[in-house]
């Protein structure tokens, strides 16, 4: 993103306007920081980042499954 | 898993024709949303079927979730005889649909898609308003869950004109 597309998005995240989808979303429960932070990577970056979130995530759920039977 | 790039690559080199679909393709397009397979929606030509199991061959592809000494080839005629496959490979989980909910088949599907430039390739990455609408049509809970964030990045990208 450009730095003008960053300010854009960084005021639009925090500070959704009233009754938009992304209002929405936040009350929803979605962390409209998490998606500012993917906007700030090339798509490139974001398939790079797929395995290991991926993986990240799998370790996470193993830990809960092991504490759960622990 | 391997890494994503390195499964695009694979289908990409094999000149396969698909889409990249479901949870990789909403991470792709900026969401935080985690899945564990790579979805992705393929042409059904003869040749485009040929290529996708030559390409998967060396990967060993299995049925996920088959009974264990099932015969299971996936070969032109298997894919030609059916329409949807779940699939572990060596890559990782892959999925390979003909059609998707709410949008139709491949041709549909390609239409409803963003080119993306990843790792030098150009990727077929089904845009959000493409996946809003799989998702409403898929109507399952765990689509139906995931569509405020869809339709909250579809309007930050829209109004910062974001990638």
């Amino acid at each position: 993103m450009t730095p003008k597309q960053r300010k854009l998005a960084y005021e639009l995240i925090t500070n959704p306007p009233p009754g938009s989808k992304l209002a929405a979303a936040k009350e929803w429960g979605v962390d409209l920081t998490l998606l500012y932070e993917n906007l700030l990577r090339t798509p490139t970056e974001r398939a790079q980042s797929f395995a290991s979130t991926v993986r990240s995530f799998n370790a996470l759920r193993a830990e809960e499954k092991k504490t759960a039977l622990g | 898993m391997k890494e994503l790039p390195e499964i695009l690559k694979t289908l990409y080199d094999a000149q396969i024709d698909f889409v990249v679909i479901g949870g990789a393709a909403m991470h792709l397009q900026g969401s935080a949303y985690v899945t564990k397979d790579v979805d992705s929606c393929y042409s059904r030509t003869p040749q485009n079927i040929k290529r996708l199991t030559a390409a998967l061959k060396p990967y060993h592809p299995a049925l996920r979730g088959a009974a264990e000494g099932l015969a299971f080839v996936f070969d032109a005629r298997t894919v030609t005889q059916g329409m949807n496959f779940t699939l572990s490979t060596d890559l990782g989980d892959l999925n390979f649909l003909a059609e998707v909910a709410g949008l139709g088949s491949f041709e549909d599907v390609k239409a409803a898609a963003d080119t993306q430039i990843i790792a030098a390739m150009e990727i077929l990455v089904l845009s959000l308003v493409g996946l809003i609408k799989s998702k409403k049509a898929a109507g399952r809970p765990k689509d139906l869950y995931v569509v405020p964030e869809l339709e909250g990045l579809e309007l930050l990208k829209r109004k910062t004109g974001a990638k």
